[in-house]
């Protein structure tokens, strides 16, 4: 997971099949964000609302995805479960992009001290277990989403650090990035103007991949219960719920699990998509 | 050629996998039971867990033991015993029996034991036996009890496991904590190897005085902690039987023509803690319209899949005392809505402390969270960890929480006085407090007339009610299950599971 998705050298077909994963890719994230915003139009139940009557029923044309032990349509709250779940993937990414590529940057800019710092720190962080830490952090701060963003925040962004900081190692001696210096320019300018760009394709697309992690643990923070709280539909929390009915009633789990994967699909396809395009290489 | 050596391996795998099953299936006589956990110890006085007790009650005779219905005692290793009119000497009569070591069981050990439970420093259970005054052999098997005050529940008490004879002989030889895993006890069966974690072996005991009642060679405690694995393996024969049922399981069960489901009246109650101290929860008022903003059928319905029923008070359905004629509030959230209004808790917003992980908890939180949103009341859930879950009850960090009882005897006094009796834990951590309770709970106690104890307790079963010391939700069978060369698989009310008389074909 430290290391960016490799690309290799492609022919023209194999171009055209990369940008068209890009598009697949896209397309399906979109067809999720279409589902988050429109789930008030879209599902035709409220997901938490208990119907004593409609308990543990198959699918049918009535509740296409079944219903859960309370009577709860399961298709409603898949779809509603995809606000949430799309929350975490892209706030569990974000902050965690934006401490460790800034932290980063500044590490392989300046070097020396600066550096032997933050990436001592960052070995302490790896010495742990990714989710063990996650989990004592969100055994201090108590349950949560909010917990659980804070807790990505805190240990998700050692991988984007190491990234943006290797790549800042080889390019602030560019020659471009030694006529920045003899020109004048503040080091500021020449960090996030000059170097940053460059440096930040291989963080992009390494934040695709790692928004599939992040959705993964979300669903497990969420599935050991230290994660969202019921009654809100969360696919991780459905999997979770339905695992007792798993032989009698396989569909309280199969369908939030099929979203999950889905949804982990659409962003590696465009982690992939990106990598090709950026031309990100090993 | 790599087909081919696939294929051979896929083959050795399954057969490997088809005989291992056999061997687990066919080792004649023994009786392997899956559960959940693993047992902790087998030192009696030093568990409260159902999980050890369970296992002992088969390693170790008591005194006095309680019948298959769970509602009377006979004679166990006392063939007979006598109560002094004045309710405070009990003469018990030792019949001839022997430990698992061949050796005689004496009025000595019997005293070693029982002094044990009340002056052990370790010991968990010195409160109900600290009614003792002396314990002495008067001869190798008279043993003769000297009470400070008359205590009607005491020869009850005298039949939980926890009052197992240990050998005095055994246990100075081996010291505790040997004794605590190979214990040498006068029961049907002996344990002949503990696998931490996995299972519990253990052996018939030739030297068992009734020994003739044993049919099995053995029986193994096997734990299986995932639900639907242990069932799987019942299916498919890999275990004789499984405990721990879920109810929604049972159905499914029920329609596998090689097993046999049973619901074995417990003694089991779920209820909902109240925290009397938080704001508006102090109120009696306020307590009652919770009582009637939740439907406790529903909650037997959807959680329970119907095998529970609907409980309307604190002593078990079936148990000694109970009033089955006590109040049911109905269920009327328009009504508690109004009632909550008149005491000036109409914004109600309530802590609900839940277990992870515990699949009946987590559904009942759901149900009960959506019924008192009815009712105007918030709820929000808190999800916390079982052991954070215990102290935050002892703490009062909670306003509302779920959480059940079975009884350990088959007087209705050790319940009573935990839950309403001002005991060392607040009244079961309600925090709940009535003075005239307290008093009635501790008259009751010395009451030796049994129609005057039986009011006493009605009259206990009423004002609980009343005062709402916490909401009464649903009584629920023990639920086993077993395949159907297993005869006699079956655990009284208080959970003693009777393996002496258990047959597999």
């Amino acid at each position: 997971m430290s290391e960016p998705l490799a690309a290799p050298a492609l022919g023209r077909k194999g171009r055209f099949r990369r940008r068209g994963t890009l598009a697949a890719g896209v397309f399906l994230l979109g067809a999720f964000v279409v589902l988050a915003l429109g789930a008030p139009l879209i599902a035709p139940y409220d997901p938490i609302a208990q119907d004593a009557t409609a308990r543990l029923q198959g699918p049918s044309w009535l509740h296409p995805f079944g219903t859960d032990n309370f009577g709860r349509d399961i298709f409603s709250r898949v779809i509603w479960g995809t606000r949430i779940d799309l929350k975490i993937a892209v706030i569990g990414v974000i902050f965690p992009f934006l401490i460790g590529t800034t932290l980063g940057t500044v590490a392989g800019f300046f070097g020396g001290i600066v550096d032997a710092i933050f990436m001592r720190l960052v070995d302490v962080i790896l010495a742990f277990p990714f989710l063990v830490l996650m989990l004592s952090i969100i055994a201090i701060l108590g349950p949560g989403l909010a917990s659980f963003y804070i807790a990505m925040a805190l240990v998700g962004w050692v991988s984007y650090a190491r990234l943006i900081r290797a790549q800042m190692l080889v390019l602030k001696n560019h020659d471009y990035a030694v006529a920045a210096v003899s020109l004048g320019f503040s080091r500021m300018r020449i960090m996030f103007r000059h170097l940053l760009p460059n440096a930040a394709a291989g963080s992009v697309v390494f934040a695709m991949s790692d928004a599939v992690l992040v959705l993964l643990n979300g669903a497990a923070i969420s599935y050991l219960g230290l994660g969202v709280q019921p009654p809100v539909a969360e696919w991780g929390v459905m999997v979770a719920e339905g695992q007792a009915f798993v032989t009698t009633a396989w569909w309280i789990t199969l369908f939030p699990g099929l979203a999950i994967v889905t949804l982990a699909f659409a962003f590696s396809m465009i982690g992939d998509g990106l990598a090709d395009l950026f031309g990100v290489h090993e | 050629m790599l087909r081919s050596k696939w294929m051979r391996i896929g083959l050795v795998t399954v057969m490997t996998s088809l005989s291992l099953g056999a061997t687990l299936a066919e080792a004649a006589g023994v009786l392997t039971i899956g559960r959940r956990e693993d047992s902790t110890t087998f030192d009696p006085i030093k568990t409260a867990q159902n999980i050890d007790l369970w296992v002992f009650a088969n390693v170790y005779d008591v005194l006095i033991r309680v019948d298959k219905t769970g509602t009377k005692l006979e004679p166990g290793l006392a063939e007979s015993w006598e109560v002094s009119p004045d309710g405070l000497t009990y003469t018990l009569k030792l019949r001839d029996a022997k430990f698992s070591d061949g050796s005689d069981l004496t009025a000595d050990d019997v005293v070693f034991s029982l002094t044990r439970i009340r002056d052990d420093e370790g010991s968990l259970w010195a409160d109900p036996f600290k009614v003792m005054d002396t314990v002495e052999a008067t001869d190798p098997k008279t043993v003769t009890i000297k009470l400070k005050q008359a205590t009607a529940p005491f020869l009850a008490t005298l039949a939980f496991p926890i009052a197992s004879v240990l050998s005095k002989k055994g246990f100075e030889t081996l010291g505790p904590e040997k004794y605590a895993e190979t214990p040498i006890g006068s029961g049907a069966f002996t344990i002949t190897e503990w696998r931490r974690g996995d299972r519990v072996i253990l052996a018939k005991n030739p030297h068992f005085w009734e020994a003739d009642r044993v049919s099995l060679d053995g029986v193994e405690w096997i734990s299986v902690p995932d639900d639907n694995t242990r069932m799987l393996n019942v299916q498919a024969g890999q275990l004789d039987t499984a405990i721990f049922v879920p109810f929604s399981r049972v159905a499914e069960l029920q329609k596998d023509s090689n097993l046999t489901v049973h619901l074995d009246p417990s003694t089991r109650e779920d209820h909902l803690l109240i925290n009397h101290e938080h704001g508006a929860l102090a109120k009696k008022e306020v307590r009652q319209a919770l009582d009637m903003a939740i439907d406790e059928q529903a909650v037997v319905d959807t959680v329970t899949f119907g095998y529970g029923e609907v409980a309307n008070s604190y002593v078990p359905k079936g148990a000694l005392y109970y009033y089955a004629d006590n109040l049911k509030r109905p269920y009327d959230p328009e009504k508690a809505k109004q009632m909550l209004a008149d005491a000036g808790a109409s914004d109600l917003t309530l802590n609900y402390v839940v277990r992870a992980g515990d699949e009946i908890v987590e559904q009942t939180a759901v149900l009960l969270q959506q019924q008192l949103a009815k009712a105007g009341v918030t709820v929000h859930i808190q999800k916390v960890d079982p052991s954070q879950e215990w102290d935050m009850l002892v703490a009062g960090d909670y306003d509302i929480c779920v959480n059940y009882w079975t009884n350990d005897i088959l007087d209705p006094d050790q319940k009573t006085t935990f839950v309403l009796g001002h005991d060392a834990n607040m009244n079961y951590m309600t925090r709940y407090n009535n003075e005239k309770v307290k008093e009635l709970v501790a008259a009751a106690r010395i009451e030796m007339d049994p129609a005057k104890r039986e009011q006493m307790y009605t009259d206990l079963q009423k004002m609980a009610k009343e005062d709402v010391n916490w909401i009464d939700l649903y009584y629920s069978p023990f639920i086993n299950v077993s395949r159907n060369n297993i005869e006699n698989f079956y655990q009284n009310p208080l959970g003693r599971f009777f393996l002496e008389d258990v047959v597999k074909n």
